[in-house]
């Protein structure tokens, strides 16, 4: 065991700070001129240590959100609150994992997960092998002098996730991160992910449109309507998580929950059907 | 994850990949090494072929249209006069200087305009003017302020590639994908240290594309600045050659031209294959 590893048993789950978004807005002006509201007054908050899952159909302003939340995007009205300071722009604070594939293709595995600590210059964090013990819990510890375009999309998303790991945020913003995976391969990431968040204890923000990802993985999720994106209903799924994804199916709360969200999803699809140019 | 594959799996995949007979004209027909090679001789030995019998024909006077094989043997003999050795050398050097001059200005600056729309705009509105104007336009005022020595020749050489390599090095930096330089930002980089860890190594392989394929437009600056006023170099030896009449040394003249283009182009691509080793898997 490294001594990062050691340093973590020691230091329980810190409970870190909290998010808070209200009456978020975002507004983007078109080329011609022409307005769209993405995103519209949007509030919730993500407590400590806390999984939270935002929900909605395609175009809703889910990205949009997580960006503002990110430091990419400017919001067009309201505020966001991480810790009692607002944000305003990107920082190591809130690490973010892209939905593409977003490793360094020049950098080697090892490399790509000590970029954030290399470029912040936290030597005393590479020293305690912090990069080894990430690698080591996404299972890529063979594949570290490898480069990104010799691994399998699942495998680039792990380096995507030990890189935002390393950097130890508070807040871990995801952006459909395992949408391209196969359903097991997504299973295993999912029950990675949520094994290496309680353990290091911050808090999460995943954007998903999948029910199944969103019940399994968050303990409160915020579903947003069609176009443009309001906060329609927070649900709070049950806190216990079954071992195999079957009894997601089988199990009467999440049966009942999962139909409530999917006829709630299918009601927001029939207000704007495809197609139809907001 | 891992290739755990039988032992027997690879030859029996071989074997499958010619069962089909695929036609010889297929569209994106995949082609062995040495298939490509024996078409490459084949296109020269037909090209050189051709050219010896039209020579041989007699229809036009020898002088004016030699053969093929008359050219090699001027080539030889050019390649054992000290004369040739070194006009040889002063076009090298005028090529390598002024390129690196061209570069050394045009890389940073294309950086900069490709990564910060704010120096694209300044840099433009002065670089897109200029790439529009033919180098040889210049020839007149450089020989007016630098003489007919190697200051014009470099000058000339630079400014027919500089304008160019400024825009394509903008492009190639403004083509480095946008969620990287996010990702770096989200990772805590700051400014300077994304343009240097991210935005530079992301465009640089592009670049040194964009470099070697410059280099052979420089060729062209350099045969007509030796032509217009100079005593040494490749294009100056063809045109001493023109007044007497050596059709067959012009020949060779321009055959070694080529030949050292053909020859900075591959030490470009080596230098590309041994910078960037993450690119060598990657199918082109
Ligand atoms: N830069 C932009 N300029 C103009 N409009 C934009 C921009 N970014 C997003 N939008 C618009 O904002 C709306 C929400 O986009 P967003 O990407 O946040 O949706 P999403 O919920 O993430 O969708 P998906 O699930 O398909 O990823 C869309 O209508 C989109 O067209
Ligand atoms: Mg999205």
């Amino acid at each position: 065991m490294n001594a990062y590893a050691a340093s973590r048993l020691h230091s329980a789950p810190v409970a870190r700070r909290e998010l808070r978004v209200e009456g978020l807005s975002k507004v983007f002006t078109a080329r011609r001129g022409s307005v769209v509201t993405a995103v519209d007054d949007v509030s919730f908050r993500v407590l400590p240590g806390e999984v939270c899952a935002l929900l909605g159909p395609s175009g809703c302003g889910k990205s949009t959100v997580l960006r503002m939340v990110a430091g990419l995007e400017q919001p067009s009205d309201g505020s966001i609150v991480l810790s009692g300071r607002e944000v305003t722009g990107p920082g190591r604070d809130r690490g973010l994992v892209f939905q593409s594939y977003t490793c360094f293709p020049w950098l080697t595995v090892r490399e790509n997960v000590a970029y954030g600590l290399k470029v912040t210059g936290s030597t005393l964090a590479l020293r305690e092998g912090t990069v080894d013990y990430f690698l080591e819990r996404v299972k890529l510890t063979p594949f570290a002098d490898r480069y990104p375009d010799e691994l399998s999309g699942g495998m680039r998303q792990r380096v995507a996730i030990a890189r935002t790991l390393a950097n130890g945020p508070d807040l871990l913003l995801m952006d459909e991160p395992f949408g391209a995976l196969d359903s097991e391969t997504r299973w295993q990431m999912q029950r990675l992910l949520l094994d290496v968040v309680r353990r290091e204890g911050m808090s999460v923000l995943i954007v998903t449109h999948d029910v199944d990802e969103a019940l399994y993985l968050a303990d409160k999720i915020v579903c947003l309507s069609r176009h443009p994106g309001r906060v329609r209903d927070i649900l709070m799924p049950p806190a216990e998580k079954p071992d195999e994804p079957e009894a997601l199916y089988s199990a009467p709360a999440f049966v009942r929950l999962r139909s409530g969200i999917l006829r709630m999803l299918r009601e927001e699809g029939a207000t704007a059907p495809l197609g139809e140019t907001p | 994850m891992t290739s755990s594959l039988p032992a027997t799996a690879l030859p029996d995949r071989a074997r499958q990949d010619t069962r089909w007979r695929t036609p010889l004209f297929d569209f994106q027909r995949t082609l062995s090494w040495r298939g490509r090679v024996a078409l490459g001789v084949l296109a020269w030995g037909l090209f050189l072929a051709a050219w010896q019998m039209l020579a041989r024909a007699g229809i036009a006077p020898e002088q004016l249209f030699p053969a093929p094989t008359d050219v090699f043997s001027a080539l030889y003999r050019l390649l054992t006069e000290q004369q040739f050795l070194s006009d040889i050398r002063a076009s090298l050097t005028r090529i390598l200087i002024s390129f690196a001059i061209a570069a050394s200005l045009a890389v940073p600056l294309g950086v900069l305009m490709g990564a910060f729309p704010v120096v694209a705009a300044f840099g433009n509105a002065l670089v897109s003017p200029f790439r529009y104007l033919p180098a040889p336009s210049f020839i007149p005022l450089l020989l007016m302020w630098l003489g007919t020595g190697e200051a014009q020749k470099i000058a000339l050489l630079c400014l027919g590639v500089v304008w160019f390599l400024i825009t394509l090095v903008m492009d190639n930096t403004r083509a480095v994908r946008v969620d990287l330089i996010e990702t770096a930002k989200t990772l805590g980089a700051t400014r300077r240290a994304t343009l240097w860890t991210v935005v530079v190594p992301a465009a640089l392989p592009a670049i040194v594309d964009t470099l070697r394929q410059m280099l052979a437009v420089s060729w062209t600056y350099l045969v007509i600045a030796e032509i217009v006023a100079a005593t040494d170099g490749i294009g100056a030896m063809m045109m001493r050659a023109r007044r007497f009449v050596r059709v067959d040394d012009i020949m060779a003249g321009i055959l070694v031209i080529g030949l050292l283009g053909l020859l900075l182009d591959l030490l470009f691509r080596a230098l590309h294959w041994w910078v960037f080793p993450y690119l060598r898997q990657r199918r082109q």
